[in-house]
C-alpha cells in the first residue's frame, strides 16, 4: 500500500473539481472558485514532489525549479481554460516558455532555445494567423461550451492521479530508495550531458549514432510539406474575377 | 535537490501537462485549441524525456525530444491546412459539425444549451457620409499597388 494514496487522491478529486469549474460551460461558470480549487490540487503536488530544505545550500535551485514549475503548469491550467481561443494560444506560449526554463535547468541548452525558436516561434505564430483567418469575431458560442466539461475534467485528473502515483512508487521501492543519492550535478554527468561544449557533444553524437533518426525526420518533413500544399491547394478560393485555383 | 528527486519532479510536471493537454483535447471544441492542447501532451513527454536522459546520463532523451518537435511542426503544418479547408466548407472551427464522420455505434452530440454570439463590447459611434464625393486621383489609382 502507498502511503501517499490519500494525499493523491484528495488532489485528484480537487484538480478535477478545480478544472470542470474553470473550463467553459455556457453561462454557469464558477470560474474564482475553480482556480483556487485547481491551485490547492497543485500546491498538494508540489507538496508531494517536494524536497525543500532551507538547511541545504541549494535551496535556490529548488526555488528556480518550482517557479518555472509553477509558471509552466498555471499556464497550461490557463490555455485549456480561457474561452477565447487567442488568449489560449498566449498563455500556450507562456507555458512554452516555461518548459523552455525547464530543459535549461535540466542543462539541455539547444533543447530549451528550440523550443522557444520552433514551438513558440513558428508553430504558436502560425497557429495564431489561422485563428486571425478563421475566427469570427468576438467570442463565439462553440468556444463558451465544451462538451462533457465534467466527464472529461475527471478522467484527466485521474489519469494525472495514476502517473503520479506510479512515480511515487518507484521512489519508495526499496530498491531505489536505498541507493546513495546521489548529489546536485554528478562529477560523471560532467563529461557527457553536462560537458562544457554541450551543443558541440550534441551535434557528434546527432549525425553519428542517431544518423538514420535524422534522415528520417528530414524525410518526415518533405512529404508533411508536400501534404500540407496539396491539401492547402484545394481549398475552393473565393471567386475573384475567373481567377480560380485547382 | 539531489538528481533522483531532480527526475522524480520532473516526471510529476509531465505527468501534470499530459493530464491537462488530455482534458482540453478531450472537452474543448474549437480545433485550433484542440490541437494546441494535443501540444502541450507532446511537452508533457518531452519533459520526462529530458529528465530521463539526465538521469541516466545518455543523449538519447534529448535526441528523442528533436525528433519530437520535428514531428510537432509536421503535424502542426498538416493539421492547420486541414483545419483551413474544414473551416472554407463550414465557415466554422467547431469540430461538433463534422460529428458525422463518427463510428455508427456513437450516440449524437446534442447542444442542450445554445448560446447567442457575445455582441462585441464597444460600439464606436459612425460618422454619417456628407458633402460632395472627391473626385478620384487617377494618378494614385494608377500608381497603388495591387496585391
Amino acid at each position: 500500500m502507498n502511503e501517499a494514496l490519500p494525499s493523491v487522491a484528495v488532489a485528484t478529486v480537487l484538480l478535477a473539481l478545480g478544472l470542470w469549474m474553470m473550463l467553459p460551460r455556457g453561462t454557469t461558470t464558477w470560474r474564482g472558485v475553480g482556480a483556487l480549487t485547481t491551485l490547492a490540487a497543485l500546491c498538494i503536488f508540489a507538496w508531494l514532489s517536494s524536497h525543500l530544505d532551507p538547511s541545504e545550500e541549494a535551496w535556490l535551485g529548488d526555488a528556480v525549479f518550482f517557479t518555472l514549475a509553477g509558471v509552466t503548469v498555471i499556464a497550461a491550467v490557463c490555455t485549456v481554460t480561457f474561452s477565447n481561443p487567442g488568449y489560449s494560444a498566449i498563455w500556450f506560449g507562456l507555458s512554452l516558455l516555461g518548459t523552455a526554463g525547464l530543459f535549461l535547468f535540466q542543462g539541455a541548452q539547444f533543447l530549451g532555445v528550440a523550443t522557444i525558436v520552433v514551438y513558440a516561434g513558428a508553430i504558436l505564430v502560425t497557429f495564431l494567423f489561422v485563428l486571425m483567418l478563421a475566427q469570427p469575431k468576438g467570442e463565439s458560442a462553440y468556444d463558451r461550451l465544451s462538451w462533457g466539461a465534467g466527464l472529461a475534467a475527471l478522467s484527466g485528473a485521474v489519469v494525472v492521479g495514476i502517473l503520479v502515483l506510479s512515480i511515487l512508487g518507484i521512489f519508495q521501492n526499496p530498491d531505489v530508495a536505498s541507493r546513495p543519492r546521489a548529489p546536485f550535478e554528478l562529477p560523471e554527468l560532467k563529461t557527457e550531458i553536462l560537458a562544457d561544449q554541450h551543443v558541440a557533444h550534441l551535434g557528434a553524437q546527432l549525425f553519428s549514432k542517431y544518423l538514420v533518426a535524422v534522415e528520417v525526420a528530414g524525410t518526415l518533413l518533405l512529404v508533411a510539406l508536400v501534404g500540407a500544399v496539396a491539401i492547402a491547394e484545394r481549398i475552393k478560393k473565393p471567386d475573384r474575377g475567373g481567377q480560380s485555383h485547382g | 535537490m539531489d538528481e533522483l528527486a531532480l527526475l522524480q519532479n520532473y516526471l510529476i510536471v509531465g505527468a501534470l501537462l499530459f493530464g491537462i493537454g488530455l482534458v482540453g483535447f478531450v472537452s474543448r471544441r474549437n480545433m485550433i485549441v484542440m490541437f494546441l492542447s494535443a501540444e502541450m501532451m507532446l511537452q508533457g513527454v518531452s519533459v520526462s524525456l529530458v529528465a530521463w536522459g539526465r538521469y541516466h546520463n545518455d543523449w538519447g532523451g534529448q535526441m528523442l525530444v528533436i525528433l519530437i518537435l520535428t514531428v510537432a511542426a509536421c503535424e502542426a503544418a498538416i493539421a492547420l491546412a486541414v483545419v483551413l479547408s474544414l473551416f472554407h466548407q463550414s465557415g466554422s472551427l467547431d469540430i461538433a459539425i463534422w460529428q458525422h464522420l463518427r463510428e455508427d455505434n456513437q450516440p449524437e452530440f446534442i447542444e442542450r444549451e445554445v448560446l447567442e454570439p457575445l455582441a462585441p463590447e464597444h460600439q464606436w459611434p459612425k460618422l454619417a457620409p456628407s458633402g460632395i464625393e472627391p473626385e478620384p486621383d487617377l494618378e494614385e489609382i494608377a500608381h497603388r499597388s495591387h496585391v
